[in-house]
């Protein structure tokens, strides 16, 4: 039994050890849970108020009558959204905008009006610039005004010609979204949320596992360890559970830190997931089911490399491979949509988050879920095995 | 009791090829004895001392250790030392209480066994006034001497000290050294390495003197200064191991 062997004895005094760790307790606890959903809330407040501001604010507007077209250019002027301001010349009014005098410019073309009253179309153009985010504003206020413009037009020139309403829309087309705003709010988790869990479980644990093999042998505990009746295999498993448990911890807590404000109704960060979100008590269990062997591999990887290096120093710069091996297969996972085809479900790390995105996109297959469920222990196995047979050998343990 | 035959260590360095750390050493310490291994740095004390603590594993040769042989029972081999080197350190985040406690639980002390095990250590030691304090916040001293309970939480028969006193001031290589004694007294089995030769005189009733993987002369402290003709340890020890070639060469 697990509780009674020295394994145990191991983890307990390693994850009271590791609990005492400032720097853990701020990186997988404190930071996910408060300072994520803070700067999460500080990023959605102030793009929120500044989309508010954009639509609130007056801009200025040019217009260029080539010839007068005043049905249109009164509209203008008397719209509140723009405050309008006349140019004589077409180079004029590009030397406005360039100078932020006007944000665009209307040019009406010289034969403009006489086209619109002949049942052309009227010529028009804007002027504005890309490069400035207000420029782009007034030239989509532009379009809507003169849109609008268009609409009331039609209406007319359809009743002038006693043409049924029909006339002007050759099909009337319906669309009926069938998706409930909670399934829309899930599937927009869907694309962010089981790359954020993967990623949790898979850096969660870094120093937890420095610290835990690399750091005992720079602080000279290593050996204090070895010599004590304890297997290297109980010590393995004793640390490699400890690593495991806090990854497992930092993926709930970056869970919480994401979900939690959603669900106690935070709406700067619900606008930006849905209306609302739900995840009902089974989806939770199957990503929790699932995120075991993840966090199981990624710890037994991280352990591995631990063990390996001689210090945390050297630990750290043998992390780039393992930052790409779970950072890639985690980044593709949000390329594949959720209805993959099978042999994804053998690819380590992808299988995880496509399973997760799955569960939240209403989409479970048991199938891919029980492959994916499977072949990840059996990876997690492997690398676990490896990290054991890494810990029996004396020339990487008193590397020196 | 301590038997070693023939204990034989070689690595494999990329720069110097395959090194003879240890080489066909052999010796046989008994209860109530302290077994001085003296030699300079790199002469194969502290590999030798890991092989018998199990933490390597012999290339060639073996040992038992209070009957148990180190490479057929090495968890009771461990269970029946304690290690103490000047390299061993403690979890800084861990209190001298909890230190104690839990090298206690990893040799199966529990329940009111263990708890009267670790007040018996605390009281003994005079570590009470610090117990609770975190191990990264001790004076070298006090770190010392939880070392010293934690060593012996589990009343091993055979102590094994390697440099106890590297590194350490005088005052606090005292407790080190008044320890060692005790353990005589205690009637336990203890095996001592060292480059200290006041040391050797003070505490030991055997030596071998290591050099070069091989022990190069083995005695009394006494013996060691009538066969070399010298009067000091410290001439008899620079003369026993100039005389000697490097096997290794």
């Amino acid at each position: 039994m697990f509780s009674r062997s020295l394994s145990y004895v191991v983890f307990r005094k390693e994850l009271r050890e590791t609990l005492r760790d400032k720097r853990v307790l701020l990186g997988v606890i404190v930071s996910p849970l408060l300072v994520t959903p803070l700067i999460l809330g500080t990023i959605f407040f102030f793009a929120g108020k500044k989309q508010m501001q954009k639509g609130e604010a007056i801009l200025d507007i040019g217009i260029v009558e080539q010839a007068a077209f005043p049905e249109l250019v009164q509209q203008l002027d008397d719209n509140a959204t723009i405050k309008t301001k006349h140019f004589d010349t077409r180079e004029e009014a590009i030397t406005a905008v360039e100078k932020r005098i006007v944000r665009a410019v209307l040019v009406v073309s010289e034969t403009a009006r006489i086209d619109f009253q002949n049942d052309q179309s009227a010529g028009l153009e804007i002027i504005f610039t890309f490069a400035n985010e207000t420029s782009q504003s007034a030239k989509s206020r532009l379009q809507n005004i003169i849109k609008e413009f268009d609409k009331s037009a039609l209406a007319k020139r359809i009743q002038t010609m006693a043409l049924p309403e029909s006339f002007a829309k050759p099909t009337s087309l319906s669309i009926n979204n069938i998706a409930t705003s909670e399934s829309t709010g899930s599937f927009v988790l869907g694309l962010f949320l089981p790359y954020l869990i993967v990623i949790s479980a898979a850096f969660g644990g870094i120093q937890t596992a420095f610290d835990l093999c690399a750091g005992e042998k720079e602080r000279s505990t290593m050996e204090t360890l070895l010599v004590s009746p304890a297997s290297r295999s109980d010590i393995v498993q004793g640390k490699l559970f400890t690593i495991f448990t806090i990854s497992l911890i930092a993926s709930l807590c970056a869970i919480t830190g994401i979900v939690g404000p959603l669900a106690f109704g935070l709406d700067f960060l619900k606008d930006s997931v849905g209306n609302q979100i739900s995840i009902n008590l089974t989806s939770v269990l199957a990503m929790l089911l699932i995120v075991v062997p993840l966090a199981l591999f990624t710890s037994s990887l991280l352990l591995v490399i631990s063990s390996f290096a001689r210090n945390q120093k050297e630990a750290q710069t043998y992390i780039l491979p393992f930052i790409s091996i779970i950072l890639l297969p985690a980044m593709l996972s949000t390329i594949f949509g959720a209805e993959t085809q099978l042999y994804t479900a053998f690819i380590p790390v992808m299988n995880i988050s496509l399973t997760m995105k799955q569960i939240l996109g209403d989409l479970f297959d048991p199938l891919y879920f029980a492959i994916s469920l499977g072949s990840s222990f059996l990876y997690a196995y492997i690398v676990m095995r490896i990290a054991t047979a890494f810990f029996q050998r004396e020339n990487i343990l008193f590397r020196t | 009791m301590i038997i070693a035959e023939n204990l034989t260590k070689t690595f494999r360095d990329r720069k110097r090829g395959l090194v003879r750390a240890v080489n066909n050493l052999s010796l046989t310490c008994h209860p109530g004895q302290i077994f001085g291994l003296l030699g300079a740095n790199g002469a194969g004390k502290t590999t030798t001392l890991r092989m018998l603590g199990t933490l390597l594993e012999p290339t060639h040769g073996n040992a038992t250790i209070a009957g148990y042989d180190i490479r057929k029972n090495p968890e009771e081999v461990r269970r029946s030392i304690g290690f103490l080197s000047g390299s061993t350190a403690l979890y800084g985040r861990l209190t001298a209480r909890e230190m104690i406690q839990y090298f206690g639980q990893l040799n199966n002390l529990r329940g009111t066994d263990l708890s009267t095990r670790v007040d018996e250590l605390i009281e003994s030691l005079k570590i009470g006034e610090f117990e609770n304090g975190r191990c990264d916040k001790l004076s070298t001293g006090q770190k010392q001497r939880v070392s010293i309970a934690r060593s012996i939480v589990h009343r091993p028969p055979v102590m094994i000290f390697d440099e106890p006193t590297s590194g350490l001031d005088v005052m606090t290589s005292q407790t080190i050294m008044a320890f060692i004694e005790q353990c005589r007294i205690d009637n336990l089995t203890v095996v001592f390495s060292t480059h200290i030769m006041s040391e050797v005189e003070r505490l030991c009733d055997r030596v071998a003197i290591v050099h070069h993987g091989v022990i190069a002369a083995e005695g009394s402290v006494d013996e060691l200064r009538q066969l070399t003709g010298e009067a000091v340890m410290e001439n008899a020890f620079l003369k026993i191991v100039h005389e000697m070639k490097d096997p290794n060469v």
